[in-house]
């Protein structure tokens, strides 16, 4: 009777089993469109950045850092097959004797102008923000105790200073002068500092962070607005 | 007596060899999509494409062989023949969770990337992972 019992038990269990249906979930690439249309806007010239006024948040800057930021976007563009940008040398070239102001970022009467002139169909404009925040912080962790002969708890202090920037990045269609993209792009990054190193972090020149944190902004742009693959789930059934 | 023991025995032996003559055929398509998943997981698609369209020549109403090969279909970027892969799934069977999901995320996508479909539901979507 035992038996029986316990057969009857695995035979629910193995039906159960044999029913249910086991999934497998695997990842595909899909293809994701441009934000803009690309048919329209195939041909970008990109001025340089402007800087922010922020009293007393923003980091003092070398001032080309701005047509750094712009070089970066251009380089990022220009590796995309649907986009052609001016390139570095003739934007300068097209440019001179002018200085990009943040009064010009709303004047689209204007840009578009200066597109027309550099017989593009958008002209690409922006304003960063670069600014660093510093703050004490303890690590907790273990470490060997030669007098006790175990391992005790200790911690440790530093400073954490995180850089951010933000990235205001428009393109402005020239023969309608109307805003076709108008968006924000943050990324940040942290460092650890002993007293020491903090206090050379606060004097050293910030260039290289700002490019860093730049690109991947640029990324960010380029990705949104060209054609890419992304990986989506489906499920697999068993 | 012995004509109807006889009989009895005949037929049982003709339900035996039916039932394994299906069988076979189960456990047959059965290892065909396992293999087709390990084709699948290693991005083999082409290879899973083709086991998944032995599994259908075998059984056209096996629904999670159309399921899998509209999967297959939508990571080649054949999005027509996903389509009516999965509309065979979920035709044979509609309450399956697994093959609505695999045609609407299929449908949403189709639609986002500049394909005609219009009429996607709007229902929210459900990660099954979570509910089941």
């Amino acid at each position: 009777m035992q038996i029986a019992k316990k057969i009857g038990i695995l035979l629910v269990i193995s039906i159960l089993c044999g029913c249910s249906n086991a999934v497998t979930r695997v990842s595909i690439p899909v293809k994701v469109q441009s934000e803009i249309d690309i048919t329209r806007y195939s041909n970008f010239a990109v001025l340089p950045f402007v800087s922010e006024k922020q009293i007393g948040r923003n980091e003092e800057l070398p001032p080309e850092i701005g047509e750094e930021i712009a070089s970066i976007l251009r380089r990022g563009l220009a590796r995309q097959k649907h986009f052609e940008v001016t390139s570095t040398q003739e934007t300068a070239r097209l440019l001179t004797g002018e200085t990009v102001e943040s009064d010009w970022l709303s004047d689209t009467k204007r840009l578009s102008e200066l597109g027309d002139y550099f017989e593009v169909k958008a002209i690409i404009i922006g304003s960063f923000r670069f600014n660093s925040d510093s703050r004490p912080r303890r690590y907790y962790g273990e470490r060997y105790s030669v007098r006790r002969q175990r391992y005790i708890m200790d911690y440790q202090d530093y400073m954490q200073k995180t850089y951010q920037l933000s990235l205001r990045v428009i393109i402005v269609d020239v023969e309608t002068e109307q805003i076709v993209w108008d968006e924000s792009y943050r990324r940040n990054t942290a460092e650890a500092h002993t007293i020491g190193s903090f206090v050379f972090s606060q004097v050293g020149p910030q260039a290289n962070t700002i490019r860093e944190l730049g690109k991947r902004a640029a990324s960010e742009f380029t990705r949104q607005i060209s054609p890419h693959y992304e990986s989506e789930d489906r499920y697999l059934v068993n | 007596m012995l004509k109807y023991k006889l009989a009895s025995i005949a037929m049982i032996v003709c339900l035996i060899l039916s039932g394994c003559a299906g069988s076979r055929d189960v456990a047959q398509t059965e290892a065909y999509n396992r293999f087709a998943i390990r084709a699948a997981q290693a991005q083999l698609w082409n290879e899973a494409v083709f086991r998944w369209k032995q599994v259908i020549d075998i059984n056209p109403k096996d629904a999670k062989a159309h399921n899998n090969l509209g999967v297959a279909y939508e990571a080649l970027g054949k999005m027509d023949e996903a389509i009516t892969a999965y509309q065979h799934a979920t035709e044979l069977k509609p309450k399956n969770k697994y093959y609505r999901l695999n045609y609407r995320r299929c449908r949403i996508h189709l639609r986002r990337s500049g394909g005609n479909d219009e009429d996607i539901p709007q229902e929210e979507e459900e990660d099954p992972s979570l509910t089941e």
